[in-house]
């Protein structure tokens, strides 16, 4: 019979858990709660005697110091009492861990049948609340129904005895695993069934897959092993593999790109080896430390003689956009995974976000899944939880609000690995599976869960997408699995690694089975979460927290021991073969058998028309503003904008510094509030090398020209690395995209060839901008579909498609981390110079935003001149003549020298008429144009000498002073002073507006 | 220097700081060893061939249930005699973050009349409702028999935690304070007690407490983590430091990372 315990913190103690939902309710719901008190419920459903329910009362549920506890219901005060618990099948990490608990502490074994619920009751005071509203409490704060049940109860409605009863979320399947066979006579016949069961099969594809199936040489292959027309697992199998979020088909295509404005035309057949891989082996080609690109889960740059490391960026939209906290840990566990899984496997040494998101505060009349606060307070939970669990440091971040973020959120997750040069000898970046290797499925199990996760992401997000591959991951599992394949690969006994992610098994194993051309996979073997799942969900599950390896058999003991001390399960489930056929089983009976070449040839490309019009044949055109007379004020409010102000609040609940690497930290200056330029750590704990990190997004320019928002992306990101010393010549980039639907339809996607010419420019610049900073593509992902379907205030439903999105990486580094530079203003009477050209690229700025336009002079990057600077720079700091180094981001200068005073509460005054322009420009103008290729640099005043030498032929500045006095002082061009605001009230500015969040 | 020295740092199960601070006691003079909970559980590892066991920073098991419940659970089921013993034997025991959580639910702190078995203090949720990561500054006890603060009087590390909130009752709390177990307390940067002021003092704890140790002074458990700063540019502001000390004419060589002093003190104390 199932228990149930009720845990509670003794009356007195804070309970911040309830204090929270307290400010929430009346925060973001307008409701007054005079308490709320959290009960964690554990429900045990195992036969234990009372003895034993008493050992584990004491042993390991109750803190005899801080908390109380019964089998009955607690008594406590409240008006309502919500129970939230999870629905079946969800990932219930505490449950799990209790089952270990309890089985160490008692000395036994739960049953199959047995297990251990957790679950939570909150017990609200407030008088005078109207049960609709305890109802939005619930679903709106403290639960979410895609993964979540909850009762609200009353006052009046409890009964003290049976409290909230017993709430089992077990899966019962009740069903015979079957595999089907599925009918393909006809084109129409097949798709029906990609219909039905939900494949997302391209009707492209579908002639292509029909055929195959009727050949006659095939048809005889399947008779021999009892196979007729295909089988759903074979179907399933096809279907991820083939879908864009493994196979990239959007990124392969052929894109037939029109110039409007001139009528050129122009066939760009396949953007991925155009703009992608043509020019990383090209600078791989050159750049001995690029070790290995373009096919591992992750790319491989070399970090010293002995040490290289492996990063990979990745976005976890859809299924965050669902259940925002779920989504997103996921995600981060997930993209872990990938440098895990990369070579014979590193070691995780830091990991980064990208939060995009609609408006905090937004109050419009468009109705998404979740509120766009409540799903960025999930996802950086998410983040939270996945980060700080797997022991790995959160070192960068950034969060970007934008109504076009309504319809689907992204979150980015970006992993840095690091490997040892060899391992045992052989080189650590090369993997292989033979003949006679062993499958080995290592770390969770298999449930239904994620399910149809990499075809649901293909797709843009609306109500009828399934909501059974929302997922929670978790990160305990995985950390033991981290540590067990470090040891397993140490010892050599490692052939050949990968995750298993998108696609479940169908993409690990297929994947891996192509080295060796074959595997014969018995999929009976695999362990499940529990009975009556199908061989094809088997296959296909995307259940988290798991790797597929390959070992030599005469290796199985020993890495079956070293499994077991780091308690995680393994199990072999099959072996690789040369058949050229991936081969599955089940029970003997044979499933699925198809040629593993059927993936890499046959497939028709995608095709997309791209039409290009210019901005100012777009309508787009440079407003008129007449020159402000206020701009303290003006400055002020544009260093509160959602989009530059502090976020301080995210990454102090990340853990930054972990496994003691940190050297340059995500918040530096003298009271170290103040975001730095980029990230370094210092991976080798015994060397002083440094490894240095940074991000950029800048959506807000795609509204004007994709081409030029990724180009000054990219010189962002450089710039970046620049400002804290890194070095300019071994720079790595990982490009995420994230992109609206480009497939033109008269109704459903009207101005789908736009996006697409968008997406065509994007990629050019990459190229362009990639071969001329000489930065080789060390990984990148795209993301499409960005898209959603919102209902509005009558009923309609709308379609928001986000801004164009690419999220840069960069990596670099530095050889001594000690020389590394901050952006902080360090001494009073230091000299300010601007470093680069300033000219009238308004176009997309904050500062046009803060006045309701868009403008047309979006930011240029002129590589070839900037290039040369940033060589300056880097001289300049390696030479120890810089005291502070900034890059100067959106906003502009006015404010990145706010940043900078900020950083070192000291003041400044500035001129104006010293900053180099490529023609006269007014104040505002220089204040707040968000021109590329700039920095804010300060040094001390005795060498001046030396560093304008350096600079010689470069654009530069000396703009001002640091001063004692803690004001901001700019003078206008005829030298009267525009701005005066105390460092003070700039910190108020940009503190305040989630200035109350912690 | 004292090479034999041998510690004990524990891994597995969701631990995390094993490297940086097996690296902290390399650098302090002794010879690390990282070891996984089951080896030491299995017999394959004797805990008589140390004289330092540490139980590091993490999230074992997930910290579900209390952080650093499971754990004690595990270590007091499978082998608590064996740690008893090894304290008895006059070693040291040395709990960070995750660690600290494990031992005041083990028991071994606070100590009092050498029970090692009873929990009597708590390491609970922060005040402020969530993790956070931030250096404090930290005043030391110069009264207090803990070997790994001697010499010391103030100190900066990083706290990176969401459930390091001390609390025990008041006759308890000053039962640790005229023991002087109280080692460590969350200071203002002019080293004044926080008096539980937020961010100075980052969890609400009573008194301000970061750390205590047993009534011998050679277990010692606290919030902070010393192994975070055992390099100087692990320390937030080393770059202004450096700029404005070349200013002043010196030339900017790194003073030793102050955290080691604690492993230093440790490895000293045997020799």
């Amino acid at each position: 019979m199932p228990y149930r315990l009720e845990i509670t913190l003794k009356p007195g103690l804070t309970d911040a858990e309830g204090g929270q939902i307290a400010r929430k309710a009346d925060h973001y719901l307008g409701l007054a709660l005079e308490s709320v008190r959290t009960i964690h419920v554990v429900t045990i459903d195992a036969d234990l005697s009372e003895d034993q329910l008493k050992k584990i009362q004491t042993g390991i549920f109750t803190n005899p110091v801080t908390q109380i506890s019964s089998f009955d219901p607690l008594p406590s005060e409240f008006d309502w009492s919500i129970w939230v618990g999870f629905r079946p099948g969800v990932r219930d990490n505490p449950g799990a861990t209790a089952v270990e608990a309890l089985e160490d502490l008692l000395g036994l074994k739960l049953g199959r049948e047995e297990a251990v619920y957790t679950s939570r009751r909150y017990c609200i005071r407030a008088p005078g609340l109207a049960v609709d509203d305890a109802d939005k409490i619930a679903g709106e704060l403290l639960a979410n129904n895609i993964i979540q049940q909850w009762r609200v109860i009353s006052k009046k409605e409890w009964d003290p005895e049976t409290g909230i009863g017993f709430i089992i979320p077990k899966v019962r399947l009740e069903h015979t695993p079957t595999v089907s066979t599925l009918p393909i006579g006809t084109d129409k016949a097949l798709k029906k069934v990609s219909d039905e069961r939900n494949l997302a099969l391209n009707p492209n594809d579908i002639p292509t897959i029909r055929s195959y199936f009727l050949k006659k040489d095939v048809l005889t292959a399947r008779n021999e092993v009892g196979l007729t027309e295909p089988t759903d697992i074979e179907l399933e199998y096809i279907s991820q593999a083939r879908s864009d979020h493994c196979n990239h088909n959007t990124f392969n295509g052929l894109f037939h790109y029109t110039d409007l404005s001139t009528g050129k035309t122009e066939k760009v057949d396949n953007l991925f080896k155009t703009c992608i891989q043509s020019p990383t082996l090209a600078l791989k080609e050159k750049k001995s430390w690029v070790i290995s690109v373009l096919w591992d889960n992750a790319g491989v740059g070399r970090f010293d003689e002995d040490h290289y490391y492996v990063i990979t960026g990745e976005t976890h939209n859809s299924p965050s956009n669902m259940e925002a906290y779920g989504g997103a840990i996921t995600g981060i566990v997930g993209v872990y995974r990938d440098p895990l899984g990369t070579g014979k496997g590193s070691k995780l040494l830091m990991g980064s976000y990208g939060y995009c998101v609609g408006h905090r505060d937004y109050k419009g009349d468009l109705k998404p899944h979740l509120h766009p606060r409540r799903l960025l307070d999930g996802v950086i939970e998410g983040v939270k939880d996945g980060g700080n669990k797997s022991g790995i440091p959160t070192s960068f971040g950034q969060v970007l609000f934008h109504p076009g973020y309504m319809g689907k959120c992204l979150v980015f997750v970006t992993a840095i690995g690091l490997m040892p040069a060899r391992v045992q000898g052989a080189p650590s970046e090369i993997k292989t599976t033979t003949p006679g290797d062993l499958i080995i499925m290592c770390g969770g199990r298999v449930g239904k869960d994620g399910i149809h996760g990499v075809t649901a992401s293909s797709e843009s997000f609306s109500s009828h997408t399934p909501a059974g591959h929302v997922q929670i991951g978790d990160p305990y599992t995985q950390k033991k699995m981290h540590d067990f394949l470090l040891e397993v690969r140490d010892q050599g006994l490692i052939r050949f690694l990968t995750d298993n992610g998108g696609g479940g098994l169908s993409s690990s194993v297929g994947e891996s089975a192509e080295f060796s051309n074959g595997c014969e996979v018995t999929l009976e073997k695999v362990p499940i979460k529990y009975d009556g799942l199908d061989q094809w969900e088997i296959w296909v599950s995307e259940s988290q927290e798991r790797m597929t390896v390959a070992i030599a058999p005469e290796h199985l003991d020993l890495f079956m021991a070293l499994s077991k001390k780091h308690a995680v399960e393994s199990t072999v489930i099959g072996r690789y073969t040369d058949s050229g056929k991936l081969h599955i089983t089940y029970n003997g009976n044979t499933c699925a058998y198809i040629d593993l070449d059927l993936m890499a040839s046959g497939f028709p490309q995608w095709e997309f028309q791209a039409e290009w019009q210019p901005p100012e044949n777009r309508g787009l055109f440079e407003p008129v503003i007449g020159k402000p007379k206020e701009c303290t004020p003006l400055l002020l409010d544009i260093l509160s904008r959602p989009n530059i102000c502090s976020k301080e609040w995210i990454a102090r609940q990340y853990d930054h510094e972990v496994q003691g690497t940190s050297a340059v930290k995500p918040f530096i200056g003298k009271e170290r509030d103040v975001n730095s330029d980029a990230a370094v750590i210092r991976p080798v704990l015994s060397s002083e090398k440094g490894l240095a990190f940074a991000q950029s997004l800048l959506p807000a320019y795609s509204a004007i020209d994709a081409y030029h928002m990724t180009a000054c992306t990219i010189d962002e990101a450089v710039r970046r690395l620049i400002a804290i010393g890194a070095d300019p010549s071994q720079i790595g980039g990982v490009d995420n995209f994230c992109w609206p639907d480009i497939q033109f339809h008269p109704e459903k996607n009207p101005d789908g060839k736009f996006k697409a010419a968008q997406l065509v420019r994007s990629c050019k610049a990459l190229k362009e901008m990639c071969m001329a900073y000489e930065i080789p593509l060390l990984s990148g992902k795209d993301s499409m579909y960005v898209d959603g379907h919102l209902a509005g205030r009558y009923g309609e439903t709308r379609k928001i498609s986000a801004l164009e999105t690419l999220q840069f990486s960069a990596t670099s580094l530095v050889d001594n981390v000690a020389t590394c530079v901050t952006m902080d203003a360090k001494m009073a009477g230091d000299l300010v110079y601007v470093l680069g050209l300033t000219r009238n690229e308004l176009g997309g700025s904050e500062y046009y935003e803060q006045l309701g336009f868009t403008g047309c002079n979006v930011p240029k990057v002129s590589p070839g001149p900037f290039k040369r600077l940033y060589r300056a720079l880097n001289n300049a700091i390696a030479d120890g003549l810089v005291a502070s180094a900034h890059g100067i981001f959106r906003g502009g200068l006015g404010v990145h020298l706010a940043m900078v005073a900020m950083g070192g509460n000291l003041g400044m005054t500035i001129d104006l008429q010293n900053i180099p322009s490529d023609q006269p420009l007014r104040a505002d103008t220089l204040l707040f144009s968000e021109s590329a290729g700039r920095f804010i640099i300060t040094i001390d005043p005795k060498k001046k000498n030396a560093f304008q030498k350096l600079f010689k032929d470069l654009p530069w500045g000396c703009m001002g002073t640091i001063t004692e006095t803690p004001y901001l002082n700019i003078n206008d061009t005829d030298g009267s002073l525009m701005i005066s605001a105390s460092i003070q009230d700039l910190k108020s500015a940009w503190k305040t507006p989630f200035g109350d969040l912690i | 220097m004292t090479p034999d020295i041998n510690v004990l740092v524990l891994t597995g199960y969701g631990l995390n700081c094993d490297h940086e601070t097996a690296h902290s006691f390399s650098l302090a003079g002794a010879r690390p060893s990282r070891v996984h909970i089951n080896s030491l559980i299995d017999g394959t590892m004797n805990l008589e061939n140390f004289q330092i066991l540490v139980f590091g920073g993490g999230f074992s098991w997930g910290d579900d249930h209390g952080a650093g419940v499971i754990q004690a659970i595990r270590m007091k089921t499978n082998i608590g005699d064996t740690l008893l013993k090894f304290i008895e034997n006059g070693n040291l025991v040395m709990g960070i973050c995750n660690g600290f959580q494990t031992l005041v639910n083990l028991g071994l702190l606070p100590g009092f009349d050498r029970d090692y078995t009873r929990r009597s203090v708590a390491l609970t949720f922060n005040d402020c409702g969530n993790f956070r990561d931030q250096w404090v500054y930290l005043k030391i006890n110069s009264d207090s028999p803990c070997i790994f603060t001697q010499g010391i009087d103030k100190l900066e590390l990083p706290v990176r935690h969401g459930e390091g909130k001390f609390y025990s009752d008041a006759s308890t709390l000053l039962h640790l304070e005229t023991n002087n177990q109280v080692v460590l307390q969350y200071a203002t940067s002019g080293y004044e007690p926080a008096g539980l002021t937020f961010p100075d003092n980052p969890n609400g704890s009573v008194s301000d407490i970061a750390g205590i140790c047993d009534p011998s002074g050679r277990i010692f458990g606290l919030m902070p983590h010393p192994e975070a700063f055992h390099h100087p540019t692990n320390h937030p502001d080393w770059a202004r430091e450096k700029e404005i000390a070349i200013r002043n004419g010196k030339t900017w060589t790194p003073e030793p990372a102050m955290g080691l002093k604690l492993f230093e003190n440790a490895v000293h104390y045997f020799s």
